[in-house]
């Protein structure tokens, strides 16, 4: 049946897309193609695969194509949720934080409210309450919160019946040309690069094409830059003038921007330690508040760091952050610079964790002390 | 293959030829010709990790670093960790099979599966006998570390 009458921004449906990891696990792959082939099964929605999306360059056919939808997209990656939708966002595909309810367990926690308090005081200098970003909604997803597909089909039913879109009515033609498109059905832009979806053709029902996942054939190489969280970050520069090596930059609107991700040096998260609102991630880092874990989240793999040599580290956000910053300057056959504990900087910096010492902590206080 | 000493890790024999030297983060060291020294990672490390699906060094041949600094990253089915140099010294050849396929470290992790060659004092390093020594009082700490982190994966894998 061809629906009579389709709305624009929403013709498309819903866009999931699955971001796959980086690693060769066999359980990761088994579950991100039965996500796809779920995704791509229900009504109004379409499937597509791409590498890592923090692997993607700005340019690169995947990046190109999701830019292309002006509907509500769902993103699905090994990232934490905060960590994709930004990582999204860097790429200039925006949108409203949709809520999500399936959420890893171990990052759910309830005693935040005075965060939420403080939030709210500064949420007049927020760079995403100033550079609003479009209306559509986009849903990041962390795989890590279900184990099977189901789950995750239960969650994009929600979204849907949210968003409107529970009823069976894919615009068929639009789909055909996002999926496949060639000179004669080439994709339409409006002037802002959107999808036009104002297709009025006849569409087909035999197309196979919003069926089976749309798969990206591409290859990138891995990368590690910072990631802004601009509902978060006020603009306050502490990382341009922290970082050394020419990562950070400010775009006309004086508002800072990741200029050069590829200056960035691999391993080095030491100005997401400066950062005074923890707006700076690095979605690889092993420390889940580096990586945008809420504060307080807990990892989900064991670390045996600890037990493999990482040295004992008493020291504060912004030694560290100076101490590495130091290492990477040697590294880069640079000089390194003298840190002082009474600069600017360390008053800024918020402890990253706040909570009493647990069980574990001793366990860990006493590896210390075993000298590994 | 030479001798080895065992160690138990639980029910598991890990075994630690005698041919060669140790470092405390669990590392093989096999001193070669002018301070070149080639590392890979131990029974007892391997048995922690257990199956590698993801290894990322974050220097490249000819960085400088000091012992216990941090090079890069290891990942397994069950735990990561970061990677801290075993020495002081000039990381002079990384094994790049295992950066298009760290499973090689399972495989053959005395042999084929060695991680880096570095150039610089290997003194410290410990002989096998010493080796087990430090092993006897790091177990009862990591099997309570892992127990304690593990209980949180088990929650989260439900």
């Amino acid at each position: 049946m061809v629906s009579a009458k389709i709305e624009s921004s929403t013709s498309n449906g819903l866009l999931i897309v699955v971001s796959q990891g980086q690693s060769r696990s066999p359980e990761k792959r088994s579950l991100e193609d039965s996500i796809a082939t779920i995704a791509a099964s229900l009504p109004n929605t379409t499937s597509l695969v791409v590498p890592h999306l923090y692997d993607l360059a700005s340019d690169s056919q995947s990046v190109l194509k999701m830019r292309e939808w002006s509907g509500p997209i769902a993103i699905l990656s090994w990232l934490f949720d905060r960590a994709g939708f930004w990582v999204l966002d860097r790429h200039e595909i925006r949108g409203q934080h949709g809520e999500v309810q399936l959420l890893n367990l171990d990052l759910v926690n309830d005693d935040d409210d005075e965060a939420e308090d403080k939030e709210d005081e500064k949420a007049a200098d927020r760079v995403a309450n100033i550079a609003i970003r479009p209306s559509r909604k986009i849903y990041s997803i962390d795989m890590r919160a279900g184990s099977s597909g189901e789950v995750f089909a239960a969650e994009f039913r929600r979204i849907l019946l949210a968003e409107q879109l529970d009823a069976p009515k894919k615009d068929l033609l639009s789909l055909d040309r996002f999926l496949n498109p060639t000179n004669s059905t080439a994709l339409s832009m409006d002037g802002s690069g959107r999808l036009d979806g104002n297709a009025s053709a006849p569409a087909s029902h035999e197309s196979p094409l919003g069926i089976v996942p749309l798969r990206m054939d591409e290859h990138p190489q891995r990368r590690w830059y910072p990631v802004i969280d601009y509902s978060r970050c006020t603009n306050c520069m502490e990382c341009i003038d922290f970082c050394l090596f020419g990562v950070y930059g400010v775009d006309r609107g004086e508002t800072i921007l990741v200029e050069q991700p590829d200056n960035c040096r691999k391993g080095c998260p030491a100005c997401s330690r400066v950062c005074p609102e923890n707006a700076i991630m690095f979605p690889q880092h092993k420390t889940p508040a580096i990586a945008g874990a809420p504060v307080d989240a807990g990892g989900f793999k064991i670390d045996l760091s600890k037990l493999f040599g990482a040295p004992e580290r008493d020291e504060d956000p912004a030694e560290a952050a100076a101490r590495e910053r130091n290492e990477q300057l040697i590294l880069a056959g640079r000089a390194a610079v003298d840190f002082s504990p009474a600069t600017a900087t360390l008053e800024a910096v918020a402890p990253k964790q706040e909570r009493k010492p647990d069980e574990l902590d001793s366990l860990l206080d006493q590896l210390d002390a075993l000298d590994l | 293959m030479s001798e080895s000493l065992t160690f138990m890790m639980g029910d598991f024999a890990a075994e630690f030829p005698t041919d060669r030297l140790y470092a405390k983060n669990h590392m093989w060291a096999i001193p070669k010709d002018s301070q070149i020294v080639r590392f890979g990672f131990s029974a007892y490390a391997v048995r922690l990790l257990q199956d590698i699906y993801f290894l990322e060094f974050g220097i490249e041949e000819q960085a400088e670093l000091k012992s216990r600094q941090e090079f890069g990253n290891i990942e397994s089915k069950k735990a990561e960790s970061g990677l801290y140099a075993p020495m002081t010294g000039k990381v002079v050849r990384i094994n790049g099979q295992l950066l298009n396929d760290p499973s090689g470290i399972n495989v053959d992790k005395y042999g084929e599966g060695w991680l880096m060659e570095m150039q610089g004092d290997a003194s410290e390093m410990l002989s096998p006998p010493q080796y087990l020594e430090h092993l006897a009082k790091a177990w009862d700490v990591a099997q309570r570390t892992i127990k304690g982190q593990a209980n949180t994966i088990d929650s989260n894998e439900e």
